[in-house]
């Protein structure tokens, strides 16, 4: 009987052209749709954890509670002795530090006065280290629109357009402004080495990117840090580890009675991202849903017009001794191989379509010019072994339950009803 | 006449038109006897299909009852109406009906599918049944490509490829000319004799009147005339 339905299928095109292509587009469309939306997040949560939140961060629980004022004075102490540590226990994570800081940047003309001046947000971060990950991390090769990387301590990159609007050119030097970890007066001179832009207005406005151990130096830290980052040596935040590793960090390093000791969080319980790869879960599971519901009607509408047209064939196998509970079991057969073959051409242009958009994506940097938010300008796909389902499997629903919908007509027409559209 | 496999009792069939009901048959009683070769003879209009139609199981009587090899169709289930189809009654329509996607051998084959075959079983009995129809070199046509002849030969051989006990033909020949409608009803006139099936015909066709052997006249969904027809 299966061969039979499925000679009919490849043989009756009214049948199954239209339902495989309709599926096969839902499909197709739902799978693009995911990967993409899937890249786009996956690419904000990489930029922030690149950024700004590591896929674990350790801060002391001080600085923690007041990390939007960056209060250096509440910074980690001995950071190379706990990285060490750190390196040893987990081998699977980076370790990098960071300092962050307000100041002051002051640009003096020829004979020292202040010729212009600007309020500035200072981010150190390890570029002179050989084996350091952290330039490419962030992205500033290809984010350096004049100059150069810095090479050596004392140089120094700001945001494109602040040095613009100070009037700096790559070489000149200037000056930092900002307070030590003790609260003293801190101030060094620093030689523009190039302008970034990042594509990204908070990161753009006025930004300045120098060497950590000149921050060490400038800020009176030595040997400490406002936070210590680690990422995953593959990349990509996984959450279970993660929360493994920081409940496990936060039992043996954190006490609660101590302000200053560390205490660790994942990416997942930094700057709402946890709500964003929540969300990116709902996302799936909502678009599946939206997708069943649409397709099952469209096909619902198919399976009538093409119920209607075989009533005959029905009346003909009623009156050959098929119940017509084994008939609406064909249909939904019927449907299950359509749906089948639908689901697998659309997963495969999907996967096709996805995959260009992985390796290219969308430029959307006119769009997002002001965007606040940390999002790439091109825009890339992500394929996860969920584009191999997310289409396929309501795809075969969907017409599963079209077909059954459909079929119930079948059901409630008389047998004799059916019967009788066999007279001409 | 030998046992009954047919019998109607008072039989009434009233279809629901409007508020009221449309009489379409009225106290029929009959007995048809094993391998009886019998026409339903009358108008269009006078009720014959609809009384196919309950002798196939297809459709229950109003009032009185149907009997057909000893079941009363008015009591069987779903699934007992199907089996007495699937196993005991052959179908041919008017419009042949055959299914437009599966060649002539797969619509013949259609039938044995709800039975447990194998696959050299049906093989035999399906080119055991296009034979009697004279249609073994056409097993790879689609039915597109049949005459209408070829094509009610071919529901012939769907009908009697399981080799019924009751065969009902609706208007068999109504849409045949009369070289293919002698041809087909000498078929029939072979297969009753071959096989002991009883075959019922609805028909208005002079051509088809003269093969059978009682002629039951249907008149405004009653019993007008019962003829039984010795000369042949
Ligand atoms: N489902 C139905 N509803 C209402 N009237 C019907 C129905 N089926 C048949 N009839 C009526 O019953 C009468 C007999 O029909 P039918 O058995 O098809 O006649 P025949 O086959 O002799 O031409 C006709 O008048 C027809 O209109
Ligand atoms: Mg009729």
């Amino acid at each position: 009987m299966i061969k039979f339905l499925f000679k009919g299928i490849l043989r009756d095109r009214s049948r199954s052209l239209l339902p495989i292509i309709i599926v096969s587009i839902g499909v197709m469309l739902t799978i693009i749709l995911s990967t993409f939306i899937k890249g786009i997040l996956g690419d904000a949560i990489d930029m922030s954890a690149n950024f700004m939140t590591g896929h674990v961060k350790v801060m002391t629980k001080a600085y923690a509670e007041n990390n939007k004022q960056m209060p250096n004075d509440l910074c980690l102490l001995d950071v190379s002795k706990l990285k060490n540590e750190l390196r040893q226990k987990y081998p699977k994570i980076d370790w990098a530090e960071r300092i962050h800081f307000a100041g002051l940047l002051d640009v003096p003309d020829n004979n020292g006065e202040t010729k212009a001046q600007g309020p500035t947000v200072g981010q150190a971060i390890d570029f002179l280290s050989s084996d350091s990950k952290e330039p490419e991390r962030m992205n500033i090769q290809k984010s350096i629109v004049s100059g150069l990387m810095p090479a050596k301590n004392g140089d120094a990159l700001l945001s494109d357009a602040f040095a613009k609007k100070l009037g700096l050119d790559i070489g000149n030097d200037f000056t930092l402004f900002s307070s030590t970890a003790n609260g003293s007066m801190a101030f060094q001179n620093f030689t523009l080495a190039g302008t970034v832009s990042f594509g990204n207005s908070g990161l753009d406005k006025g930004s300045v990117l120098i060497d950590i151990v000149d921050a060490q130096r400038m800020l009176d830290m030595q040997d400490a840090a406002g936070e210590l980052l680690g990422f995953f040596k593959d990349g990509q935040y996984h959450d279970e580890s993660a929360e493994t590793i920081t409940k496990a960090f936060n039992t043996s390093y954190h006490n609660e009675g101590d302000e200053f000791s560390p205490i660790m969080f994942r990416l997942k319980e930094q700057n709402n991202l946890g709500s964003l790869l929540d969300q990116s879960k709902y996302m799936s599971f909502i678009m599946m849903s939206i997708f069943i519901f649409a397709m099952s009607i469209v096909l619902w509408n198919t399976g009538l017009l093409g119920g209607l047209r075989r009533y005959a064939e029905f009346g003909v196998r009623l009156a050959l001794g098929e119940e017509k509970k084994h008939i609406f079991g064909t249909i939904l057969i019927e449907a299950l191989m359509i749906g089948i073959i639908g689901s697998g051409v659309g997963t495969c242009l999907g996967l096709a379509i996805s995959l260009y958009l992985q390796e290219y994506g969308i430029d959307f940097s006119n769009e997002l010019k002001n965007s606040s938010m940390m999002l790439p300008s091109v825009h890339r796909a992500k394929i996860t072994s969920e584009a191999y389902y997310i289409g396929f499997i309501p795809g075969i629903i969907a017409i599963v339950l079209g077909n059954a919908l459909s079929g119930i007509g079948i059901f409630k027409r008389q047998t004799a009803q059916l019967f009788k559209e066999l007279e001409v | 006449m030998k046992e009954a496999i047919i019998k109607s009792k008072n039989l009434t069939k009233k279809f629901p038109v409007g508020n009221g009901y449309f009489t379409a048959l009225e106290d029929i009683n009959l007995e048809i006897g094993k391998g009886e070769f019998l026409g339903l003879v009358g108008p269009s209009g006078s009720g014959k299909t609809t009384l196919l139609n309950i002798f196939g199981s297809l459709d229950v009587p109003s009032e009185g009852e149907a009997t057909v090899m000893d079941k009363n169709v008015s009591q069987l289930s779903h699934g007992e109406s199907a089996e007495l189809r699937n196993k005991h009654i052959g179908f041919i329509f008017q419009s042949y009906n055959l299914l437009p996607v599966y060649t002539v051998y797969e619509n013949v084959e259609f039938a044995l599918l709800l039975q447990d075959k194998s696959t050299s079983e049906r093989k035999k009995a399906v080119m055991d049944a296009l034979e009697w129809v004279g249609l073994t070199d056409k097993v790879k046509s689609k039915p597109a490509q049949l005459s209408g002849g070829q094509s009610q030969r071919v529901a012939i051989a769907r009908a009697m490829v399981k080799k019924p006990d009751i065969l009902l033909a609706d208007e068999p020949t109504a849409n045949l000319d009369s070289e293919n409608s002698h041809h087909i009803l000498q078929t029939m006139v072979e297969l009753n004799k071959e096989l002991d099936t009883t075959f019922i015909f609805s028909t208005h066709d002079e051509k088809v009147m003269k093969y059978l052997r009682r002629m039951v006249h249907l008149k405004d969904g009653k019993i007008d005339k019962d003829q039984l027809i010795t000369s042949l």
